[in-house]
């Protein structure tokens, strides 16, 4: 599993930290794209956020104002820092110039930054209707963009509509299990009362990252199923992972499900075993 | 070593003519101070260009009593503001090397992330509130306390805070 995971992410990173090659502009007749793509070269070594990095891309924008690629990296530095009013502006130039190439990028953020789970779906549903393809996965490569739209159905309240998305996706073949995709979906069943599923579900989850998060929700599962013993051991190991930091991360924002100490402590003081 | 001093302050003005020509400054973000603005006994620990963002500590955002306590205070001192605007607002301030926070500034916008001026009802509460907040982890690289960024957006649906980001 975790040389699963490690290739993904590898794949994943490749994708959103390769630049693209300049030569096969050039090489489709595309002059203007490629004089625009050489002059971006110049980010090389400089942080995203700084004034060589901004003057570097805004260089190559004036040679080319349709280059995709460089209205979505100059964005992040933006989008890091919460300027949503001008990374939407720049996400949207370039999902104009390159919708089937962008979406995944914009929907991602939309999701992961500012739960704007409305326009994740709308950006994941138009993208799927673009390519014929695997729609692939989010920015950082942490989700298949099927459950992202999952969770963003969860989110917007329509946990059936949700939970259609996850079980297909997740008895699709292709698809590669992603770090937290059982957790979301034992949370799910959780939440919709369906407490032997939940459980189940958190069990996979177990097996393949198993982390705070999916013991203290089979601590609250077999809460709900009447299993004291199991609700016990869950609870503890809940907290003993958390406290080892062994638990949901994101260095940018909190994630979907993720708990807190407190959450762990709250449980442990609530009355019913 | 004439020579070198008259290269040394060409260099110097060639690096000072091309930052002042940028529309750029150092960061993306970055706030200068602003004393009609600023709290004045708020200082940076170390300079301007040693100001890193939250995320640089590879520990996501560092509040005392975690996430929940931001909430906690939030929810128990917004009051709702009886109005149809709905978005997001952004505030973002320096953290330094003391946890104290200061240079606070502001940024809405709508659903649609067009830009947008909220109620000062709802404004004056968020900022109230949020320079009010004590519980900031001092964040240390290679052993020495930084200054550092900090932002926090608030969802607002007709007046509501709903929640609460990154």
């Amino acid at each position: 599993m975790r040389m699963l995971l490690i290739f993904v992410l590898a794949v994943v990173s490749a994708r959103l930290a390769a630049q693209p090659n300049c030569n096969a502009y050039k090489y489709n007749g595309d002059e203007l794209k490629y004089k625009a793509c050489k002059a971006m070269e110049k980010v090389k070594g400089h942080y995203q956020f700084s004034r060589a990095f901004q003057e570097a891309l805004d260089e190559a924008l004036a040679i080319d104002s349709t280059f995709a690629y460089a209205y979505r990296i100059k964005s992040t530095a933006y989008l890091k820092s919460g300027d949503f009013i001008t990374w939407k502006k720049l996400m949207d130039k370039a999902v104009k110039y390159d919708p089937e190439g962008e979406l995944f990028y914009r929907a991602s953020c939309r999701y992961q930054f500012f739960r704007d789970y409305a326009g994740a779906i709308k950006d994941i549903e138009l993208l799927d209707s673009l390519v014929d393809y695997n729609i692939g996965y989010s920015q950082n490569g942490d989700y298949h963009l099927n459950i992202i739209k999952a969770l963003s159905y969860k989110a917007i309240g329509k946990p059936n509509e949700s939970l259609q998305i996850f079980e297909r996706q997740l008895s699709d073949s292709t698809h590669s299990v992603g770090i937290y995709d059982y957790l979301h979906l034992g949370v799910l069943y959780l939440e919709m009362g369906k407490f032997s599923l939940a459980l189940r579900a958190l069990k996979q989850q177990a097996l393949e990252n198993d982390i705070a998060e999916n013991r203290y929700y089979m601590a609250l599962a077999c809460k709900a199923l009447g299993d004291e013993k199991g609700y016990l051991e869950n609870i503890k190991l809940a907290k003993e992972k958390y406290e080892n930091g062994v638990k949901m991360f994101d260095p940018y924002v909190e994630k979907m499900d993720q708990i807190f100490l407190t959450d762990i402590m709250d449980a442990m003081k609530t009355e019913g075993f | 070593m004439k020579r070198i001093a008259i290269i040394a302050i060409i260099l110097l003005v060639g690096c000072t003519r091309s930052d002042q020509d940028s529309k750029y400054l150092r960061w993306v973000g970055d706030a200068e101070p602003d004393p009609e603005m600023d709290a004045s006994d708020f200082q940076l620990c170390g300079s301007e260009k040693l100001v890193q963002q939250y995320f640089y500590f590879g520990q996501g955002l560092q509040y005392e009593g975690e996430k929940t306590a931001l909430r906690k205070r939030f929810k128990e001192a917004y009051l709702p503001v009886e109005t149809a605007q709905s978005g997001l607002v952004r505030i973002r301030f320096i953290v330094n090397c003391q946890g104290q926070a200061g240079r606070f500034r502001m940024i809405g916008s709508d659903l649609d992330y067009q830009e947008q001026i909220f109620d000062e009802r709802i404004t004056n509460q968020l900022l109230k509130i949020t320079q009010s907040l004590d519980g900031w982890a001092v964040l240390s690289k290679s052993g020495k306390p930084r200054d550092y960024y900090q932002y926090l957006i608030f969802k607002i649906n007709n007046g509501e805070l709903t929640d609460i980001l990154p």
